[in-house]
């Protein structure tokens, strides 16, 4: 019966993949003229201008508008979208584009508020390297859904001047916190950041973290767990602020690394910290490192709602993202400095300078709402 | 014939005023109901359940979490009030106080976004306080404690209460143009009354039930606050609203339920403190008395040094948002910039004005349209109570949008535009904003509409006028301080609209607030400097033109011209103070 089922689904799949399977130069026609209208959030001012690049070099080509919608958070998309479906919207919505990954692409995907898979249908996704996991989304099929548009790796900055030997592992943190006590922190769960280092931390002081990548089990949560949380015990005693008060997020980290309150400053972007000395942000002694273990990878995607207006821009618009014009600008430091999801055969060789660090993969998504729940539970109050 | 015109325009006008500003509530309302009761077909959730209110009541932290909420409403509200009273004691009627009054209109035109920004660069261990100790001290290093996030609540006390006292001052001055508080002065000292005794015991009954709505809204609005809360407020845990605002904003959908029940309850809380608020007033002005007859004690106000205070942390984070927008690198301990830069004001400058124009045509509507309804609203409700049996406006009704969590009101919104046609999106968003907008205007009107001198219309209209001519040869010029004022705060409330404009325009309208509120999440100082400047410099025009215009307006005695206080003492008491 499973089998069965199995084989159905597939067969629905393929269906669905044959039925978008149009030709590309039909799509272009149909693209030019229409806006698309880009949820995305708004907060950097790089991206920003990147995205007004984007829009320039769209019209240009491809007579597709591309505009950009600031955001303080993805989620101010979807509750729009949640209110489409309840009013039954299923066409001419009002998002054509999003910028999503984790959590919010699992929603989304969960309520069938995404559009048929297509991204095997874009002319480049042939440059796309595919050795990096842009099938998975935080261990979550990413069916065709989503199309990679960048990489996001944990990565610490410190100061050159003031610190000489950065801990390379979260045992090593903690100790470097007990010699130099009130300078290290993290951002407070439920943000990105916080999350995103409680699971780092986790897979290292974890005994089996290969449970960490299957679905989160109540009965054996706290056993797995535990070390995380006496780990922090010991932790948020001769932490920033005594573990009372946390930065909310990452970009908070690098104002206080820049004041001189921590000495370790948080960021999803390995590049961050040179587009940060550029506009005068950090000090140019800063750098970025990865625990020796590795960096938490993940990938972040682009996706089209089911109902949007404007699906032929969108598309266009995603493959243009992904051309290695526009992945080379994005990955230039002096621009945003979000490295390429492309293979390396395609882009120059200035680009070649920024490599990743050795990744380590996103736990299952259920442990992520496991791990802030407890935090919460423990010291959020 | 002319008079049955005028009436049957006026009924129009109310119904029309009525549909405008309370049938977003049917379903704003609606939409926060279900969904707190877990009926959200959309997602799956087809019956109704408590699931989200138990989910919210086992939530590690809550009653701490809404303990520190209740302090810091009741406390910045207290505070304020008080402050601003000991405000209006020491310095109405000085020489001064005119320019005071000017001076209101920079620190009211600034959001209190911007305001939270400036306050916490002020306060911050490594904020303009702590470099200028640096610099007085050599290597005093950094705190480890700070008045911003601070886990009682006292930074989030102190920069509510300071934002709040200017608007209170503002709010006071039509209210005591309309008191004779010169004549009760000269009366109670020639009984031998001193001034802090005057002021204390004659003018506050007086003053309190006319700033009642007022002091409504500021607790209101201490107890709802989320972005000023998310700069300056404690984090662990956060205020309520704080929460109530991440669980909406949480990936997890699941969540909604639970968000919802939390903002229901936080409606109810509101409710409660109103009550409480309202019977306090009660409690000091008719039930115990005594202290406003015997006795001659007069409590010590210190209200130039708390106008100082408030002036000064008020004022400073102007310049230094000025001085932010240049910085290229400003670093602790430094007093300035080391590094200076342009660019910022360069990239933005061409998309600017775009987004400056659509700000202030959409504020204009909807402030203008609010204004008039609001006097439609306030007329019928004056001419209802008068009659005794007609229907009244309830002013609870009348509030919830300024109460409500405005993300939970404004699904139910959307569901409904989408279901009628949300593509016309200047039409939801400026209706939205009058929905918003108007129970700002309407409580600025409240007072001055009630202590109307109701005499002067009986007398013009014995006299033969029809009573449009009457409202508008008589009352408009009386109230027309108060309308400019009511103007200049519809559009400063229209202007800071982020949700609604966000929410209703899809992303095809954009103003001066959804760009500084996407930027101000990537938490640089500079561009949310720039945006923060240019949020305050819009409202402020407006501001200043009302504060103008409020001065050169109204009774003529209150008039702000050369001769004042000469034609003061000439013009015969005519009007006895309500009090005796």
């Amino acid at each position: 019966m499973k089998k069965l089922i199995a084989l159905f689904s597939l067969l629905l799949l393929t269906t669905f993949a044959q039925a978008d399977n149009i030709n590309w130069p039909e799509i272009e026609e149909k693209a030019q003229g229409q806006t698309v209208y880009f949820y995305a959030w708004g907060g950097s001012q790089d991206i920003n201008n990147y995205l007004r690049w984007a829009n320039k070099r769209l019209q240009a080509e491809q007579g597709v508008t591309l505009k950009h919608v600031k955001v303080t958070d993805i989620s101010e998309a979807i509750t729009r979208l949640v209110a489409e479906k309840s009013a039954d919207k299923n066409s001419n919505g009002s998002i054509d584009m999003v910028w999503i990954n984790g959590e919010n692409f699992k929603s989304m995907k969960d309520f069938n508020l995404l559009t048929t898979p297509f991204v095997e249908n874009l002319p480049n996704w042939k440059y796309v390297d595919k050795s990096l996991p842009v099938d998975s989304d935080f261990a979550e099929p990413t069916m065709g859904l989503e199309a990679p548009w960048g990489v996001g790796q944990l990565v610490f900055i410190y100061d050159k001047n003031k610190v000489n030997n950065p801990p390379q592992s979260h045992s090593e943190m903690l100790e470097y916190a007990r010699s130099h006590p009130n300078k290290i922190t993290y951002p407070r769960p439920p943000s990105f950041h916080g999350t995103s280092f409680l699971k780092s931390a986790l897979i290292e002081l974890s005994e089996n973290p290969d449970v960490l990548y299957s679905p989160v089990d109540d009965k054996t949560f706290q056993r797995i767990s535990a070390p995380l949380w006496s780990y922090l015990d010991a932790f948020h005693q001769v932490a920033w602020r005594q573990g009372k008060q946390f930065p909310e997020n990452s970009a908070e980290t690098l104002q206080l690394l820049d004041d001189g309150e921590l000495d370790l400053a948080i960021s999803f972007n390995p590049n961050e910290v040179f587009s940060a000395q550029a506009n005068g942000l950090l000090r140019d002694s800063t750098t970025a490192y990865a625990l020796a273990a590795g960096a938490l990878s993940n990938i972040h995607f682009l996706s089209i709602p089911w109902n949007s207006a404007a699906k032929e821009g969108a598309l266009v618009a995603i493959n243009f993202l992904l051309s290695p014009e526009a992945q080379l600008k994005k990955a230039d430091i002096s621009v945003w400095g979000d490295p390429t999801v492309l293979q390396s055969a395609y882009i120059s060789s200035s680009m070649q300078k920024t490599t990743l660090f050795k990744s380590i993969s996103e736990p299952h998504p259920s442990w992520q709402n496991a791990l802030e729940t407890e935090w919460q539970k423990r010291y959020g109050h | 014939m002319n008079g049955s015109i005028q009436k049957i325009s006026f009924q129009l006008l109310l119904i029309l005023a009525i549909f405008v500003c309370f049938t977003p509530l049917l379903p704003g309302l609606l939409g926060l109901f279900f969904s707190a009761f877990s009926y959200i077909p959309a997602l799956e959730m087809q019956t109704f359940s408590l699931t989200g209110f138990s989910e919210l009541l086992l939530w590690p932290g809550l009653h701490k979490s809404i303990l520190i909420t209740l302090f810091v409403s009741l406390s910045s509200t207290f505070l304020s009030a008080l402050l601003a009273f000991s405000i209006l004691q020491s310095c109405w009627n000085k020489a001064y106080w005119h320019k005071l009054e000017s001076l209101l209109a920079p620190i009211l035109a600034l959001p209190h976004v911007a305001f939270a920004i400036g306050f916490a660069f002020l306060f911050t261990p490594s904020g303009f306080i702590a470099r200028i100790l640096n610099t007085l001290f050599n290597d005093l290093g950094i705190a480890n404690w700070s008045l911003i996030n601070d886990p009682y609540g006292l930074g989030l006390i102190l920069g509510l209460t300071i934002k709040e006292i200017p608007f209170l001052l503002f709010m006071s001055i039509p209210l005591l143009k309309q008191l004779n508080v010169n004549s009760t002065l000269i009366s109670a000292q020639s009984l031998g009354y001193s001034k802090a005794q005057t002021w204390q015991k004659i003018i506050l009954p007086q003053w309190l039930p006319k700033i009642r709505f007022t002091l409504f809204a500021v607790m209101a609005y201490s107890l709802s606050v989320v972005d000023v809360a998310l700069v300056i407020g404690p984090t662990s845990p956060a205020t309520f609203p704080v929460l109530i605002w991440q669980w909406l904003n949480d990936p997890d959908l699941a969540t909604l339920p639970k968000a919802s029940a939390g903002a229901l309850l936080l409606l109810l809380i509101c409710l409660v403190l109103l009550y409480l608020v309202r019977f306090i007033e009660w409690l000091t002005i008719v039930k115990c008395r005594s202290w406003q007859t015997s006795g001659r004690r007069a409590l010590p106000l210190a209200g130039k040094s708390t106008l100082l205070v408030t002036y000064v942390i008020s004022l400073t984070p102007l310049p230094l948002l000025l001085l932010w927008s240049f910085a290229q690198r400003w670093p602790f301990p430094k007093l300035f910039p080391t590094h200076w830069s342009l660019r910022f004001w360069q990239q933005e400058w061409t998309f600017l004005w775009g987004i400056i124009g659509n700000s202030i045509f959409i504020a204009l509507i909807s402030a203008t349209v609010a204004l008039l309804f609001a006097i439609v609203i306030h007329e019928h409700s004056i001419r209802a109570i008068a009659a005794r049996n007609r229907f009244v406006v309830p002013r609870l009704i009348i509030s919830i949008p300024m109460l409500a969590p405005q993300l939970s009101i404004l699904f139910g919104i959307q569901v409904a535009t989408l279901f009628i046609a949300h593509q016309y999106y200047y039409l939801w968003v400026i209706w939205a904003h009058i929905f918003f907008v108007f129970p700002y205007v309407y409580l600025v009107l409240d007072g001055p509409w009630r202590s109307y001198e109701k005499r002067l219309d009986m007398v013009a209209l014995s006299l033969g006028m029809s009573p449009f001519k009457v409202w508008w040869k008589i009352k408009r010029p009386i109230l027309l301080p108060t309308l400019c004022i009511a103007w200049a705060v519809g559009i400063s409330v229209s202007l800071a609209q982020y949700l609604p404009t966000l929410m209703l325009a899809g992303g095809r309208i954009s103003t001066l607030t959804t760009e500084a509120v996407a930027l101000s999440s990537g938490q640089d100082r500079r561009i949310s400097a720039i945006y923060a400047l240019l949020q305050s410099l819009v409202p402020f025009f407006f501001y200043f033109i009302a504060i103008f215009a409020s001065q050169k307006t109204g009774i003529i005695t209150n008039q702000n011209t050369v001769n004042k206080r000469s034609v003061a003492h000439h013009v015969p008491d005519s009007k006895k103070s309500d009090y005796y």
